[in-house]
């Protein structure tokens, strides 16, 4: 394996052939599956949104019409907002409080898995169950009511009353954080011990632990967490549907339109796929930017031992 | 959360259900197993029934006909038994046809109408042969032309439509053209609960939507609330499903009767939604209101025993006739009473809905579909199938009130033979007055842009309650916007 | 290794804090004295923990309490309901298959997650380690293959699961095969986690002349165990609880998954349809499906701990 001086720039450009060989070897599962799964239907639902058509009938090129009736359409700028309102209160708070338990969950040592085990409980519940339940629960004499009341305040309808209904969707949402907590567990167990022995030493408290130790070496997978988040709540979907939408005469709020579940309504009840395509599209921009902005700024901030970008 | 695409819409059922339901159930977006599929018996025994004379056009009746509709139940063949999932009035029809016609090989699915999985069907080029779904959605698959209109095969197969009920018959015709043969017709009555009302003082008769400020009244007399927060309700005018049947009673209409031209501006429609409106803003917020009508005590065990009559947390509302039969099973010595439902003129008035069988335009089978539509529907097949429930209802010891097919004859039958005054105890002259009122009821015609339609005026009507908004404001900005989507549906 | 101890910043620390930082770490005493302050701050965090479990335990409680009472109290508000109806339990099996839907989904969760974990992982090194023209490009798609919203290409996706024969298949293919070529979500939790395993490791192994292969699977994957756990428990759950799918690609009663059947129940039970609503049958299915998940994450996690503890400390 070993090449002789004289050789050394063929070694070297073969040597790089070679890593990219090897890495499209190694990323050749996905490309294949990006090919025949996604970039097809990806580019199909691209080229619906600029057509008319209700699935029955083949697609008729409109060209603009779409995209000029979303600039018109009232519901767009309404759903859109209440989305990304939903997803500025859930995100942060969804990281702050996992961060939180995770933390819990490392100091206690062998104890962990009884509590690990019921921070996922959530996950695994059939959503049935859960929606019935959080109806139940955030009604206006419900459980959670019920708790302020302990503490002197009285709780709001959150389940029809439109300044509360948003935030009533985040506390529900922020129940099955127990995937979050456990990457970031995870990654907080990678961290060395000794490092925290010699911040104890050399006189450092908890928070400056958690800061200059902690974070850095999680910071990998907070942006992960971070990211796959936002997407996420950007097209939060079936458990407001379930609670607000589904039953066909109910109190369904303007509160509660999500970006998706508008996109759903005009895809499936009106059967209008164009226009719902080209929705999609602009929800795609949107988290595009998003995204970008979020990972041009995590540069700064996100650590990996093993890479040197 | 973590999840992947976060889609699964189906598990909107139960919410449906304990969020005191009130629709016409049938075809909500709750979604369930596709087109075609599903097992049943080719032939199964289990229905004793007499068959209708065939058709007559019946000389070709064969091959496999898929049903989208579910069987009714599982696994074949059936036990009529009382706790689980047999359905009587389906599978029993269904085996009526299926004996009559040894050739055809039923196919049925698990699940009733859900759009992604009929679009999906329809879009790889086989949905079911003949499909049934919601009158209330039928205008918008007719519209995007994806159901075949039925006069050649009504006239084939010899089927009578003057045997199903108008208004039903109304709600499947578009254009002249029938669409659906009607199956189910639910109407709606008052329920009056006989022990808050006259402990207020009042009887039954009280309860009077004839006379709007007298009604007014006894909806403060009945009602009870702290601050802003209501402890019991009055009379609930259930907003904002049955705008429609308000807008009736005051003379107007929300739609036009040809279903094109949206009529929700209409003074008279503003009107009605202004004082639906008040009497729920007289319990305080109308965002309370709605909370305690679901939520509160009574309302949250809404199809148990101990629902709002038995709680006394409700005074009155209008209902669907088919939470009788739920009332009958779970407090039936609760006393209710029962008022019609009635316009300003002091008439009878109702709403009703319920399901059609329709026929995809690129079904395959479409000859066996017309005729299976014509079987389960006539009036023996109704009245095979309602004796079985009722008599599996009296052998559990449960009541009966009766089964509204939605055609005429069927129902003559059936609550001249089957409902008595043992079948359904209290809830006689309950089930007797829906029957009187079946025929004043009125539906929507269908619209071409249905579910968008219903959305845009249920929307408008939530912002009045809920968010306080201008009733004239609210309703004139829906008329636009449902103009605009009936238009661009066409 | 390189240990780290600098700020909230980019940019690894000195070479000589890190090397000064080791050195007393590995010359203070082993000894460690439990001083009054850390038995209070530990009681604090047990506390702090068991309020968080009881948030998040206490809707499984009334789930399990519905599950055994009877149709007519389902839905009071009691936690502990007298007599205890088990037989419920026995019920739901004779009205429905369950039995076959368990296994069902079995199959389905376990392929699904097998594949994903392996895919994903071989993806992800690929992501991870090689330095590669177009690298930044095909991660970006990547992610961007999470951000179209699914509604919009489900029709497209069914009509190629329907090209190739595979609609109410009893292989189940559109319900795992799919995983067969990674997941753009576990790809991309891999990644981060192999991008936290040192350069030196795998230059070291390149230099004895270790192929690409070898390193992943003898190095990569080993370090990363507990990541790899996680997203085989991740993928395992999504995929049992998963109701999209089946719903779209499954017919027949007898092939309908856990969740599937649970939303049948809930239809035949429906009131308005004629059905009797039986809520406590169906809070007992409920039951039924989400224990084997608990069950299964709960002994999972012991071998989150091992992994976790190989990774420790590398000196």
């Amino acid at each position: 394996m070993t090449a002789a001086g004289a050789t050394a720039p063929n070694r070297r450009r073969w040597h790089v052939a070679e890593e990219t060989r090897w890495a499209f070897i190694f990323l050749l599962p996905w490309i294949v599956g990006f090919v025949i799964f996604i970039a097809g239907p990806m580019l199909a639902s691209l080229y619906l949104s600029f057509t008319d058509y209700n699935v029955i009938r083949a697609p008729e090129l409109v060209g603009l019409d779409n995209y000029q009736q979303l600039m018109r359409d009232r519901r767009i700028p309404l759903s859109l907002g209440n989305t990304l309102f939903y997803a500025l209160l859930h995100v942060p708070l969804l990281i702050i409080i996992s961060l939180f338990l995770a933390s819990l969950l490392v100091r206690v040592g062998r104890a962990a898995g009884a509590f690990r085990t019921a921070f996922y409980l959530p996950n695994v519940t059939p959503a049935v169950a859960v929606g019935t339940l959080f109806l139940l629960l955030l009604a206006g004499g419900g459980l959670l009511n019920r708790v302020l009341g302990v503490f002197g305040i009285d709780g709001p309808t959150w389940l029809t009353d439109p300044t509360w209904v948003k935030p009533g969707i985040v506390i529900m949402s922020l129940w099955t954080l127990g995937s979050t907590v456990i990457i970031l567990f995870a990654a907080m167990r990678n961290v060395p011990v000794e490092l925290y022995e010699a911040a104890t030493i050399d006189g450092a408290g908890t928070w400056k632990q958690f800061r200059h130790i902690t974070l850095p070496f999680i910071s990998g997978a907070l942006f992960f967490v971070l990211i796959v988040n936002t997407i996420a709540s950007l097209q939060i979907f079936a458990e407001v549907y379930t609670m607000f939408f589904a039953s066909r005469s109910g109190p369904a709020q303007d509160s509660a339109l999500f970006y998706t579940i508008y996109l759903f309504q005009k895809a499936f009840q009106d059967l209008d796929l164009g226009y719902a395509s080209a929705m999609a599209w602009l929800l795609f921009v949107i988290i595009l930017i998003i995204t970008a902005f979020q990972v041009w700024g995590s540069r700064r901030f996100v650590y990996y031992a093993g890479d040197d970008k | 959360m973590l999840t992947r695409r976060p889609l699964g819409l189906a598990m909107a059922l139960v919410l449906s259900l304990v969020v005191a339901a009130c629709s016409t159930s049938e075809g909500t977006p709750a979604a369930s197993a596709p087109a075609p599929g599903g097992s049943a018996p080719a032939a199964s025994p289990g229905g004793s029934a007499p068959a209708g004379s065939p058709g007559a056009g019946g000389a070709n009746i064969s091959g496999d006909l898929q049903v989208l509709a579910r069987y009714g139940c599982e696994p074949a063949p059936c036990e009529p038994s009382g706790e689980g999932a047999a359905d009587e009035i389906a599978y029993t029809r269904y085996n009526v046809f299926a004996e009559q016609y040894p050739d055809v090989t039923l196919d049925f699915t698990e699940s009733d109408f859900d759009a992604q999985a009929f679009l999906t069907s329809v879009a790889a080029g086989n949905p079911a042969d003949v499909v049934r779904m919601d009158r209330a959605i039928i205008g918008t698959y007719v519209a995007e032309g994806a159901l075949e209109p039925l006069d050649q095969c009504i006239s084939n197969m010899g089927i009578d439509m003057s045997q199903y009920r108008q208004p039903a018959v109304d709600a499947v015709t578009v254009d002249g053209s029938v669409y659906g043969i009607p199956e189910f017709y639910d109407s709606r009555i008052i329920l009056v609960n006989d022990s808050v009302v006259e402990g207020a003082g009042l009887t039954s008769a009280d309860i009077d939507t004839s006379d709007w400020d007298k009604l007014a009244q006894v909806n403060e007399q009945l009602l009870q609330k702290e601050g802003d927060t209501p402890s019991r309700i009055g009379f609930d005018p259930k907003l904002p499903e049955f705008l429609p049947l308000w807008a009736k009673a005051n003379g107007a209409d929300i739609i036009s009767a040809d279903g094109k031209t949206s009529q929700l501006e209409d003074p008279k429609v503003i009107e009605a939604l202004t004082y639906a409106n008040s009497l729920i803003a007289a319990h305080g917020s109308g965002a309370a209101f709605n909370d305690f009508k679901t939520n509160g005590p009574g309302g949250v065990d809404f199809f148990g025993p101990d629902n709002q009559f038995k709680a006394d947390t409700l005074g009155a509302m209008p209902m669907e006739q088919w939470y009788l039969n739920v009332l009958a099973n779970n407090t039936p010595d609760e006393s209710i009473s029962f008022q019609p439902f009635k316009d300003r003129q002091g008439n009878n008035i109702s709403f009703s809905g319920g399901s059609t069988w329709v026929i995809p335009a690129s079904a395959d089978n479409k000859d066996a579909a017309c005729e299976f539509m014509r079987v389960v529907t006539l009036p023996d097949t109704w009245f095979a199938a309602a004796k079985v429930r009722a008599d599996t209802r009296a052998a559990d010891g449960e009541a009966f009130t009766g089964v509204y097919t939605g055609n005429t004859l069927a129902d003559e039958r059936i609550f001249g033979e089957l409902v008595t005054e043992e079948s359904a105890g209290a809830y006689f002259p309950g089930v007797q007055l829906v029957q009187e009122t079946a025929d004043v009821a009125f539906s929507l015609p269908p619209v071409p842009a249905a579910e968008e339609f219903q959305r845009i005026w249920q929307g408008a009507v939530n912002a009045v309650v809920n968010d306080g908004a201008d009733p004239t404001q609210a309703l004139t900005q829906a008329d636009q916007e449902a103009q605009d989507a009936i238009d661009s549906a066409q | 290794m390189t240990v780290q101890t600098s700020g909230v910043g980019g940019a690894p620390p000195p070479a000589s804090v890190t090397a000064a930082t080791t050195a007393r770490a590995a010359a203070k005493p082993a000894a460690e004295t439990r001083t009054p302050g850390m038995i209070v701050r530990r009681i604090l965090y047990f506390a702090a923990l068991f309020g968080a479990t009881l948030i998040f335990v206490f809707p499984f409680i009334w789930l399990v309490s519905a599950s055994l009472k009877t149709r007519q109290t389902v839905f009071n508000n009691d936690l502990f309901p007298f007599p205890l109806h088990f037989e419920n339990y026995a019920r739901i099996f004779e009205v429905v298959p369950l039995g076959n839907w368990f296994l069902n989904s079995t199959i389905v969760s376990v392929l699904a997650a097998t594949t994903v974990t392996i895919s994903s992982a071989i993806v992800a090194f690929g992501f991870a380690y090689f330095r590669f023209p177009g690298r930044n490009v095909l991660f970006w798609l990547v992610l961007a293959s999470m951000m179209l919203p699914g509604a919009v290409m489900l029709v497209p996706n069914f009509l190629i699961w329907n090209a190739l024969g595979q609609v109410n298949s009893p292989t189940f293919a559109p319900l795992w095969a799919g995983n067969l070529f990674g997941s753009a979500f576990y790809i991309f939790l891999l990644r981060q986690f192999f991008l936290g395993l040192p350069r030196e490791l795998f230059e070291a192994a390149r230099v004895d002349g270790a192929s690409y292969p070898r390193m992943f699977w003898s190095i990569a994957l080993p370090l990363t165990r507990a990541a790899l756990i996680v997203v085989f428990i991740f993928e395992l759950r999504a995929a049992w609880t998963d109701l999209m799918r089946p719903l779209i690609f499954l017919r027949d009663l007898a092939l309908f998954t856990l969740p599937q059947g649970l939303n049948y129940l809930v239809k035949i039970y429906n009131p308005q349809g004629g059905g009797q609503g039986e809520f406590h049958l169906v809070m007992a299915a409920s039951v039924i499906i989400t224990l084997p998940m608990i069950l299964i994450f709960f002994v999972a996690q012991r071998y989150f701990i091992e992994g976790i503890a190989t990774t420790g400390s590398k000196g």
